[in-house]
């Protein structure tokens, strides 16, 4: 039994570190409905910035992460001019309303993730930086008859706030009206006077952020900090969403809890190199069974 | 006058031996490795290694250059085979070395065997490799070997229960078989044999897995990297079960990105840079300078292999051809080497001396049990 409890807290953890990906990621590819496949390489680089900062300074926790949370920031700044506003600079109706312009945002966000993963490992190599041991938040702490660490108590907490933060943003302030606006009907929103860019501009502020945050967590959470860490988060996090209905963070958090659970489950029963291959069932069977997602989510496209 | 005609002399003199400067042969070698790509570290670990060594052979004032064209395959099997096609239609070159993989080196292996191309890759450990054909070498020591003698090791510490746990690869699989097999055949038990993708973030469902079954010992296939996480979950988790591991786990970079998790893990290797022989000492040094770290052993096998291509390239001086070298290659004896004296068998397999180390207090430390 204990061993079946333990499991079963091993995959929420797993899950949790889907999750704290999945909120960045979903607020701006699903919210916002902006096809961006940059997330992986924003999370590497928050790592990246965060092990940086530490070697240079050495600060506390909080410091750490207000510090990558800003870089996170400017990446997004940067992602949003350099990949996505030049698909934006006709404004005409047919543009707006061209799947071809919106979708090319595909191609110039994957291209520059490219970019960065590559350039990361000129600078820094392949190989896994050797991350301050005092640093990691690997403690153990015994729960009884299972196992967590620090790590996960602080992740928890973290995945959580950005969570609530958001949901009062997205449904209580004209900010997060002018998200769902923008997201829902960008000529309509154009019309009734609502800033475009500058909605557009802010969301990738704070979802690149949120998704910096979430690799420097996760890099001192396993002590493994490279250039292509973040495609797995990336992938599990982009089912999580699929999962979740697109547009609703809470559905992806919960889809990224059930993903974790579901990976840890899986090796109880099957060889663990099947363990990647969790996701990519529960995606297939989401697309074909569940197209608007197992919550029944707002849009029909999936 | 007197410096005048000196100058006249000098330069007389150097426009008589430039014509014999330049008849010095120069012979090409190819180096297929990863130069980028998540396994980078390892083939700009060759690179260095060889270069290293290269540096080395020109001192040595011989009657001929050396070349080698390094390129990236990015150890992709795609990448392996087309840099071997490129290598095979350039007739300048006589050899080559790579690939870092087995996978990879094997896909380029069959390029080799068709076109004629002596292929000595520093790391390549499937069995099946040297099989191809009689143009593939290698300069390490394949699972047939460790595996038993690990089996052997664990058996004689009273291990009789042991977990299994690889990475999914052709090397990975051959951890397993190998050992299982020859642990079976003492009589012991073999409770969970796992295999995992290289690179997984998270062991402990894995681990919790093999901890459930209570086994005496882990025997592991694993890389650095991997490895790494794998000794620090397995503390997190509170797991004390004594870990063993092959030559592959043998790196410094390991106990850095563990730390004292690392403690207690033993494993066999073919080299150690505490070895206080002269060349390796002398390896080690500039190896020291160059990158600021210990070597760990896959350079170390890098700079043997690219010394026996070298030395295999003197012996056939000055009728250098692929087959020529191919037959050189074959016919080295004791070559003295870094990781320990090597020759080739029939079969173009090294036999080499294993060691026994255990990591203690941050060190790989050598040790008789």
């Amino acid at each position: 039994m204990d061993y079946y409890l333990q499991q079963l807290v091993i995959g929420l953890s797993l899950g949790m570190v889907y999750a704290l990906v999945a909120i960045g990621f979903t607020l701006i590819f699903g919210v916002l409905n902006v096809v961006n496949f940059a997330h992986g390489e924003v999370y590497t680089i928050g790592a990246y910035a965060g092990l940086f900062v530490v070697a240079a300074w050495a600060p506390p926790l909080a410091a750490l992460l207000l510090a990558v949370l800003a870089v996170g920031a400017l990446t997004g700044v940067g992602l949003e001019r350099l990949a996505f506003r030049p698909f934006r600079r006709f404004t005409d109706e047919a543009s707006l309303k061209s799947r071809a312009m919106r979708e090319a945002t595909l191609m110039s966000s994957l291209a520059l993730s490219i970019i960065a993963r590559e350039a990361i490992e000129l600078i820094y190599g392949s190989q896994f930086q050797t991350v301050p041991l005092k640093l990691l938040l690997n403690e153990p702490i015994r729960l009884g008859p299972v196992t967590i660490v620090n790590g996960d108590v602080i992740i928890f907490v973290t995945a959580l706030a950005m969570l609530l933060a958001l949901q009062f943003v997205l449904t209580r302030t004209r900010v997060g009206l002018s998200i769902r606006a923008v997201s829902n009907n960008a000529l309509g929103a154009r019309y009734v006077g609502v800033d475009v860019d500058r909605t557009i501009a802010w969301t990738f502020v704070v979802g690149s952020a949120m998704g910096a945050v979430a690799g420097i967590l996760v890099g001192l959470y396993y002590g493994a900090i490279f250039p292509s860490m973040g495609f797995n988060p990336g992938v599990k996090a982009f089912v999580a969403m699929v999962m979740g209905g697109l547009s609703s963070i809470p559905g992806a958090v919960i889809c990224a809890l059930i993903i974790g659970v579901a990976e840890a489950l899986s090796t109880i029963f099957v060889a663990s190199v099947w363990q990647e291959l969790v996701a990519y069932a529960f995606l297939i069977v989401t697309l074909i069974f569940f197209p608007r997602g197992i919550f029944g989510g707002a849009r029909e496209r999936v | 006058m007197h410096t005048r005609r000196s100058l006249v002399i000098l330069a007389g003199a150097l426009a008589l031996a430039a014509p014999a400067f330049a008849q010095q042969p120069t012979y090409r070698i190819g180096y297929q490795l990863p130069l980028t790509g998540n396994t980078a570290q390892y083939g700009q670990d060759f690179k260095n290694a060889a270069e290293i060594a290269l540096e080395r052979f020109g001192k040595a004032g011989k009657p001929f250059k050396v070349e080698i064209v390094f390129e990236d395959s990015r150890s992709d099997a795609k990448e392996g085979v087309a840099i071997a096609r490129k290598f095979v239609d350039d007739k300048t070159i006589v050899g080559v070395l790579g690939d870092f993989t087995s996978g990879v080196s094997m896909a380029a292996a069959q390029v080799y065997k068709d076109a004629g191309m002596p292929q000595l890759s520093q790391t390549a450990s499937h069995p099946d490799f040297v099989k191809i054909s009689k143009w593939q070498f290698r300069n390490i020591t394949t699972q047939a070997q460790e595996g038993p003698l690990n089996a052997d090791w664990m058996w004689s510490q009273g291990y009789r229960k042991v977990a299994v746990i690889a990475e999914q690869s052709d090397w990975g699989q051959t951890v397993v078989s190998y050992f299982v097999d020859a642990f079976k055949a003492k009589g012991g038990q073999v409770t969970v044999s796992e295999m995992f993708n290289r690179g997984l973030a998270d062991f402990r469902p894995i681990i919790t897995k093999i901890a459930r079954e209570r086994p005496d010992a882990i025997y592991t296939g694993f890389f650095y990297e991997d490895g790494a996480q794998f000794l620090k979950q397995m503390k997190q988790l509170g797991a004390t079960i004594p870990v063993h591991s092959t030559s592959a786990a043998y790196n410094q970079q390991l106990i850095a990105l563990a730390g004292a998790d690392a403690d207690g893990m033993k494993l066999t290797a073919t080299f150690l840079p505490n070895n206080p022989a002269a060349n390796v000492q002398e390896f080690v040094s500039a190896w020291k300078a160059r990158t600021n770290q210990e070597p760990g052993q896959f350079p170390a096998q890098a700079y043997d292999a690219v010394n026996i291509m070298l030395a295999a390239l003197e012996r056939a001086h000055p009728n250098v051809t692929r087959e020529s070298l191919r037959d050189q290659l074959a016919a080295t004896k004791e070559f003295p080497g870094v990781t320990g004296a090597t020759t080739f068998d029939a079969n173009r397999e090294p036999a080499k001396q294993l060691m026994r180390a255990q990591v203690k207090g941050g060190v790989f430390a050598p040790i008789a049990n």
